[in-house]
């Protein structure tokens, strides 16, 4: 048995009449990678807010260490060890990418005790880490989708998290970069930092994770080992439906042709 | 028990003209995110548009009021057209800026044209009042009360039900949408600024019944455009009404605080500005978005 | 080419582009010679741009690092110079007691304003901010300890020493400058600057937009609580419609965007230009010089959208600007 990093007990989150989601309860071991998959809008990201602290839960609660995560100011969660990604990327448009990664050094869980410079070269050692170091100098406005993924991760390696939550980082890459970004994945959690990833790329989750969540309509309906999980014709048959595995396949290409349309040109800067 | 009745049908007669003043202001902010800082100048601009019809024409200042109207929409529609286009997307300080540079412009060709002279518009009903019970009503501000209520539902009438006032809320909603859509955005913002101006320009023309004229009057009634737009709702045509209801209500009642604190003595009469402000501050800080604002920011 | 992309292009980096930096401390040093060539009249006028650009230093803290538009900076001038008026009126005669009362009180109103304040966003900021000006202006008008609406009157030193108001002032103008370019490019300045590209994002990083606001807000009102210091003995006399003048208020505003808003060298740049063009104009036109003035805003705004600092970083030359131009049209 090793020790739970978070635990998720009983988590229900409303808005207005909707429960986005409910009851849901799962434990996190420290060092593991868990994947949290689920068809859209089954409450990956809801649940992913919840935990980084964005929104307090309806009912139930987080706790990371003992300590409920809603009692501690958004602003604060980072400092006890966890970080997240954006599914919408939100860099500082008019920071350089170095700085945009330098503000996390110099405000994250050991930004006290760093100065400005030297959460300048920690800025620079994280951006060769994710393969930005070419555009360290550039506005984070310039930056393409997939290097703004990329500036996503780097953000909040900086906090220096023990626990990392990414979301969709892998939306929007081609195969070669999948593979790339789930090697630096591998190496950050080798370096013990938890992981869990939400992700659509179904290969993706089963290669990194020890262990998977699915959730639909905002319920836990499955867990445990990627293949126990995904094997499952309970699963794929009751809780995806065959015809969405299929779907899913389909929508990747076509989400992969018109990615890489895109991908070149820079998104218009305050969309 | 009189005075409390007597203040309350003042203020509640102040607040129609607050209403239209804040409106056209509340509208292109709402809808253009332009601080217009030339809008105290259109209102004075209303305001001698009526005087010199007036003095020239004998013409009623009831009458004069589309002229004022036409008159300042044409103005804003071609500033907005030829000189605020340019900077449509900038950030709101660019624009907040040139309106800035426009109204000190606007202000002193009025300086040139009419003197620094302190003015009024006084009519043969000018100091008619009638009274009901104890409570005086002067029938100039009571007209000024209804034509500002009118003037409020055909806004919202016009907005919600008309092609244009729709494409002019779809804009405000999403540019991108709205483009797509085949809104003419550069013609809906002339037209919304337009509006403003001639908003404006009712406004003077409304408040120079009740009040006296100068080049630079404006400013005192830019300030409370700001507040009771703020107060209501931005770009909220209800809003507007509501937020000059309560700020001229507000106003009134202030007018009457006498007390003597520690040796100190301190009268309503300085401090209204200063009490209706506080009231906005709680407001807002209750309610962040105003009163009749949506309620997520 | 993006509006983002050419405002990063132009103003290099968070404390601005440093050419235009380097420019305007070399001005800076100049105008230290002006009271020995000059005094009088153009003494007087310079004195004006240095107080004006201490104050455009305040409010670009606030409103061009932190993104936050106040309306509401010329409150703390206003109780600086009043600070150093009640100093008067009991016998003290010290111009850094002066502009160290001035300093603590303002920021202390401001901390204590700000809680409430800075929880607001946008629009309904900027409200609340002229909502406390116009009410402090109001409050000290009612108060007959301070004058009331008749104002006071300081003792001044006498004729041969008059220049110490001009030093001080200077000293004001250089050390809101160079707190600015100190804090710019501390962990502060990127939170501040975090927070105005967005504060959510900046939540998320540890950044905890209310106490950097504040921190923000009160350093900016330290500054023009300093300009109000020294403003009040120098002008003799103070009372509120002097102090709490539209154009104290909007001024330092249009200078900072004028020069280069959340950049250094622009707040100082959009004072020497404004205040000194207003001074031209009104020597040479009586009549028609707020005229002028509009006119000239409007062009400069419409020429140069980003600030007259976006210049110095331009490459490409007359091309790239006109290219420029239509950017920001809709």
């Amino acid at each position: 048995m090793s020790e739970v990093a978070l635990r998720i007990s009983n988590v229900g989150m409303r808005f207005g009449g909707l429960w986005a989601l409910s009851e849901v309860s799962f434990d996190v071991e420290r060092g593991s990678v868990l994947g949290l998959i689920g068809p859209n809008g089954s409450g990956k990201t809801t649940l992913m807010n919840v935990i980084s602290g964005v929104y307090k839960p309806t009912a139930g609660e987080v706790t990371y260490g003992g300590k409920r995560i809603a009692d501690v100011a958004t602003h604060d969660v980072c400092h006890l060890g966890i970080a997240r990604t954006f599914q919408i990327v939100k860099p500082f448009a008019s920071l350089s990418v170095r700085e945009n990664v330098a503000v996390g050094a110099m405000y994250g869980r050991y930004g006290a005790k760093r100065s400005t410079r030297a959460s300048f070269e920690r800025a620079q050692e994280l951006l060769e880490v994710v393969g930005l170091a070419r555009v360290a100098e550039r506005p984070a406005s310039d930056l393409t989708i997939p290097d703004r993924k990329r500036l996503e991760v780097a953000k909040a390696l900086a906090l220096d998290p023990d626990v990392l939550l990414l979301d969709e980082v892998m939306a929007g890459l081609n195969a070669t970069e999948v593979e790339e970004a789930l090697d630096l994945l591998r190496s950050v959690n080798a370096r013990g930092v938890t992981l869990i990833v939400v992700e659509h790329l179904m290969k993706a989750i089963v290669s990194i994770s020890t262990s998977i969540v699915v959730l639909a309509e905002g319920r836990k309906i499955a867990q445990g080992a990627p293949a126990d999980v995904l094997g499952s014709p309970q699963v794929i048959e009751a809780y995806l439906g065959s015809r969405w595995v299929k779907r899913q396949e389909q929508l990747a290409v076509i989400e992969a042709e018109r990615i890489e349309a895109a991908r070149l040109q820079p998104p218009e800067a305050g969309a | 028990m009189h005075l409390i009745a007597q203040d309350l049908v003042n203020g509640i007669l102040a607040g129609g003209i607050l209403a239209v003043v804040a409106l056209g202001f509340s509208l292109v902010w709402g809808i253009m995110n332009i601080i217009n800082l030339a809008h105290g100048a259109f209102i004075m601009l209303g305001a001698y548009t009526t005087y010199q019809l007036f003095t020239s024409f004998h013409v009623d200042p009831f009458l004069s009021l589309p002229v004022s109207f036409v008159l300042l929409f044409a103005l804003g529609y071609l500033i907005q057209r030829f000189i605020m286009n340019w900077v449509a997307r900038a950030p709101v300080l660019t624009t907040f800026l040139l309106t800035f540079g426009l109204s000190l412009l606007i202000v002193n060709i009025a300086l040139n044209v009419w003197t620094g002279d302190t003015r009024g518009v006084t009519t043969a009903y000018s100091g008619a009042n009638f009274t009901l019970g104890d409570v005086t009503v002067p029938w100039a501000k009571l007209f000024t009360l209804l034509a500002a209520l009118a003037i409020t539902g055909v806004m919202q009438l016009w907005l919600t039900r008309s092609r244009t006032g729709r494409a002019i809320r779809a804009t405000s909603m999403d540019i991108g949408a709205a483009q797509l859509s085949g809104v003419r955005v550069t013609e809906i913002y002339a037209i919304v600024f337009g509006l403003g101006a001639g908003l404006a320009g009712v406004a003077g023309t409304l408040i120079s019944l009740s009040y006296a004229l100068n080049p630079s009057m404006g400013d005192l009634f830019l300030v409370k455009a700001f507040v009771v737009c703020v107060l209501g709702g931005l770009g909220s045509v209800p809003g507007a009404l509501v937020g000059g209801l309560v700020y001229g209500i507000v106003e009134a009642f202030a007018t009457q605080i006498d007390v003597t604190v520690g040796g100190q003595h301190i009268s309503g009469s300085g401090l209204q500005d200063a009490i209706a402000l506080v009231v906005l501050l709680i407001v807002l800080i209750v309610r962040p978005t105003g009163i009749m604002g949506k309620a997520t920011a | 080419m993006n509006p983002a992309t050419l405002k990063r292009i132009g103003l290099g980096g968070i404390t601005g582009n440093p050419i235009a930096f380097a420019v305007v401390l070399a001005l800076m040093a100049l105008l230290l010679a002006i009271p020995l060539t000059h005094n009088g009249y153009i003494e007087l006028v310079f004195r004006n741009i240095l107080m004006y650009a201490a104050m455009a230093y305040g409010w670009n803290l606030i409103g061009g690092y932190t993104g936050y538009v106040s309306f509401g900076n010329v409150a703390f001038f206003g109780i600086g110079a009043y600070c150093s008026a009640i100093l008067a009126t009991h016998g003290v005669d010290n111009l850094l007691l002066y502009v160290l009362l001035a300093m603590a009180v303002s920021a202390v109103f401001a901390a204590i304003v700000g809680f409430p304040v800075l929880r607001l966003k946008g629009h309904y900021f900027a409200i609340a901010t002229l909502g406390v000006a116009l009410a402090v202006t109001d409050i000290i008008a009612n108060l007959d300890a301070l004058g009331g609406t008749g104002g006071l009157a300081l003792h001044q030193v006498d004729e041969a020493h008059f220049s110490i108001y001009y030093y001080a002032m200077w000293l004001v103008a250089l050390g809101s400058m160079l707190g600015t370019y100190f804090i710019a490019r501390s962990k502060l300045g990127y939170a501040f600057v975090a927070i105005r590209e967005n504060e959510d994002a900046a939540a998320v990083l540890g950044i905890s937009a209310t106490r950097y606001k504040i921190v923000a807000w009160t350093i900016g009102a330290m500054m023009a609580g300093a300009a109000g210091a020294v403003f009040a003995p120098a002008n003799g006399f103070i009372d509120p419609s002097i102090t709490f003048a539209i154009d104290s208020n909007v001024f330092p505003i249009a200078m900072t965007i004028l020069g280069g808003i959340g950049t250094v060298a622009g707040p100082f740049i959009g004072a020497l230009l404004l205040a000194g063009a207003n001074e031209l104009l009104q020597r040479f036109f009586v009549k028609a010089h707020t005229l002028f003035f509009g006119a000239m805003i409007v062009l400069i705004v419409l020429l140069l959208p980003r600030g007259l600092v976006w210049l110095f970083g331009l490459r490409g030359g007359a091309r790239a600007w006109l290219k420029s131009l239509s950017v920001y049209k809709a």
